[in-house]
């Protein structure tokens, strides 16, 4: 039997940033084994559906004419719905700048490229260790076998056995992560276009709060995909779990989802449309809390949502770009080391500096507030009821309208919210989302 | 030992839906996996081999895609694997299938050296026939065992075999060579290993392909061609949906009624069974 020895570098997981650092170190020349736990690439994501392309070119310029895309976003909507009611917002994009697809595919497509430029992938293989020897990483251990390297990229993703392993983070706490829940509802691509109001292959991301999450930190999605609609809830799991204790959440979280798909206002929308899937998976909240205390050791680099690269606005979320970027400057910092005498501690500390340098790490920082957001039920109970009840006031009249501003203070009095206390709110996270 | 095992790509069939037009299989986007209860047929087979010494080769009669289940075999340990495919082979019920698998094992003979073992999953989960292993025997003349969940060697040539059936359990000795239909869920089947699956992607002489100009059958025993069994209707089982109902009686009696009442359709019937059993 003719394994090869050693490998230049051992990728663990194949998810975008895997399959970035992969391509990129294949393209280089180097000998790049890619370790995937799930069977078949991709068999293991999981998203709402919606991918920025630029930083995705910036790995793959070729990605307009080859990737697997559905619709390119010209519609986002944000809607604050409590009981029947419903406020919405439209956005009508300008341009092509994010696109719509099933995560699987995409991935698919990714770690097809790192195959033609000569990764070796190899799925239904779970990593259960990072092999260290006096603080250098010599490779990756499951079951019984070794596989030997000169350097080893963790992107195992959110839930980061290895790294935990290693020390280098700390046990995930519930109050980091979420739970996002999603359906795919299989429609004409003629009706998803008619009933969303698109042109043809162009699709719609929308986003909706309220007592869809029974007023719960948390959201829905809905994105059309080129003949789906994938909805879900995302749910941060430490409020969840806390109004789970209390009694306030009775229900199982596939209710919740369903509940959201009978809703008497987003229902119209996928009417006679079947459920063909429904998954769930756990996601990142706040990135930054996440990042592990260093993105390096002596021949190891760690990327994708495994260091904690997911951006949550709390209007967009993207994870997929950030990947595939930081395993772009991963792959970099690795082919300078490699060609400067190897990848030790100190030759890989520019990754750490070029992601720091980079717009995932300022994107974090920027919208930091988003877990002060997140785990604060105000937000998402008291605003989109506000909100909601304001607008009753002024479309649901029968012969006097109240005036505008008359409105939102009269709902947020009927809601015992102090105005004191919503702009305090809202002000102190404003700065940062 | 040799032992040969035979595995079958299958659809997914929990993911796969019924056209309730047509009433055939919608296999668009529908991945193919190895037919689970092949699993532990894989299992008995290298369990066999780690106690007794030998080889285990895995085939499949297969479109090129089914590699990918191959691979599967190779990383649990099979030590090869071969892949039969061939357009003439497309279209097959059982009985042309199990003709080309017959043929294959001979000529993995003339290749290889004596099988001395052919072991299948009892049944594939999207056809449930449960023909091909006792079909292969037939072809072969070779005796054949099924719903086997035990294999001993027991001397030269012979091996024991323990079925396990509702009320009792079977030993019986086996004159190799032979076939064997492994019971489901028999065995809990090992997970691949990372060197083992290095292998099945590096070493390119383990997954051999075998198309029909090997195997030289003729084209009108294969195939649609060489299929006899015409498929006349097929009724899809419409999903129930299911409800969650509580109820919370004070006496067991009133819930017993409860789900009597629940359960037997037919009014005349349920007036009889509760007058049955409670006399009223």
């Amino acid at each position: 039997m003719n394994i090869p020895s050693k490998f230049d570098t051992i990728v663990v997981g194949a998810g975008p940033a895997g399959c970035a650092s992969a391509y990129l170190l294949a393209k280089a020349g180097f000998k790049v084994l890619v370790l995937e736990r799930g069977r078949g690439v991709g068999s293991k994501e999981l998203w709402g559906g919606k991918a920025y392309a630029q930083p995705l070119r910036d790995v793959w310029p070729e990605l307009d004419k080859e990737a697997p895309i559905h619709r390119w976003v010209s519609k986002e909507r944000f809607s604050l719905v409590w009981g029947e009611r419903a406020l919405t917002i439209e956005y009508k994009l300008g341009r092509k700048v994010a696109f719509t697809t099933y995560l699987t595919e995409l991935v698919n497509w990714m770690a097809r490229k790192a195959e033609n430029a000569g990764a070796l992938i190899v799925d239904e293989v779970r990593v259960e260790e990072i092999v260290v020897k006096d603080g250098k990483v010599l490779g990756v251990k499951s079951g019984d076998d070794i596989v030997y390297a000169d350097a080893v990229i963790d992107a195992e993703g959110v839930n980061r056995l290895l790294l935990e392993k290693l020390g280098l983070v700390d046990k995930l706490s519930p109050d980091h992560v979420a739970l996002g829940v999603k359906e795919v509802l299989s429609l004409d691509p003629k009706l998803i276009e008619e009933r969303f109001m698109l042109n043809r292959n162009e699709g719609l991301a929308w986003f909706v709060a309220g007592d869809i999450t029974l007023g719960l930190p948390g959201g829905g999605f809905i994105y059309t995909m080129r003949d789906s609609i994938s909805i879900g809830l995302v749910l941060p799991i430490g409020p969840a779990a806390r109004a789970a204790e209390k009694g306030l959440l009775k229900e199982h979280v596939s209710s919740l989802v369903e509940a959201f798909r009978l809703h008497p206002y987003f229902r119209s929308f996928w009417r006679e449309a079947d459920v063909i899937e429904y998954g769930g998976r756990m996601t990142i909240e706040a990135g930054l809390k996440l990042m592990p205390r260093k993105l390096y050791m002596n021949g190891l680099l760690v990327v994708g949502d495994a260091a904690g690269f997911l951006v949550n606005t709390g209007y967009t979320i993207r994870g997929v770009d950030t990947a595939v970027i930081s395993g772009k400057l991963a792959a970099e910092a690795l082919i300078d080391a490699f060609n400067n005498g190897g990848p030790t501690e100190e030759n890989l500390k520019s990754y750490e500096e070029k992601v720091k340098k980079s717009y995932i790490y300022s994107e974090l920082k920027n919208h930091s507030g988003i877990g002060d957001v997140m785990s604060d039920p105000f937000f998402f109970q008291k605003i989109p009821q506000v909100a909601v009840k304001a607008a009753s006031k002024l479309f649901e009249a029968d012969y006097e309208e109240p005036k505008l501003i008359r409105s939102f203070l009269n709902a947020a009095k009927e809601e015992n919210i102090s105005l004191l206390k919503t702009i305090y709110k809202l002000g102190r996270v404003a700065g940062k989302l | 030992m040799r032992i040969v095992v035979g595995i079958k790509w299958v659809p997914n069939t929990q993911a796969v839906r019924i056209d309730p037009e047509t009433g055939t299989l919608i296999r668009k986007g529908v991945p193919s996996i190895v037919n689970p209860h092949d699993l532990p047929a894989i299992e008995a087979a290298l369990r066999l081999r780690d106690t007794v010494g030998g080889e285990v080769i895995a085939f499949a009669m297969a479109p090129p895609p089914a590699v990918k289940g191959l691979e599967l075999a190779l990383g649990m340990g099979v030590d090869r694997a071969i892949l039969i495919t061939d357009r003439v082979f497309a279209g097959a019920d059982t009985w042309a299938t199990s003709y080309v698998l017959g043929n294959a094992i001979v000529k993995i003979e003339r290749e290889y050296g004596r099988v001395d073992l052919a072991v299948f999953g009892q049944e594939t989960i999207d056809s449930s026939t449960a023909h091909i292993p006792g079909q292969v025997a037939s072809w072969l003349n070779w005796p054949y065992a099924y719903y086997v969940r035990d294999i001993q060697v027991s001397g030269d040539s012979k091996i024991r075999i323990v079925r396990e059936l509702e009320e009792y359990v079977e030993e019986y000795e086996v004159e190799l060579p032979a076939v064997l239909g492994i019971a489901m869920r028999a065995l809990k089947p090992r997970p691949v290993s990372l060197y083992n699956k290095l292998r099945a992607k590096l070493d390119k002489n383990v997954i051999i392909t075998w198309s029909n100009s090997d195997l030289k059958l003729d084209p009108r025993c294969v195939g649609l061609k060489g299929s006899p069994t015409i498929v006349a209707k097929t009724i899809d089982m419409p999903e129930v949906p299911r409800k969650k109902e509580v109820y919370k009686p004070r006496d067991p009696r009133d819930g017993a009624k409860w789900i009597i009442s629940k359960i037997v359709e037919d009014e005349k019937l349920r007036e009889l069974l509760v007058k049955k059993l409670w006399g009223e």
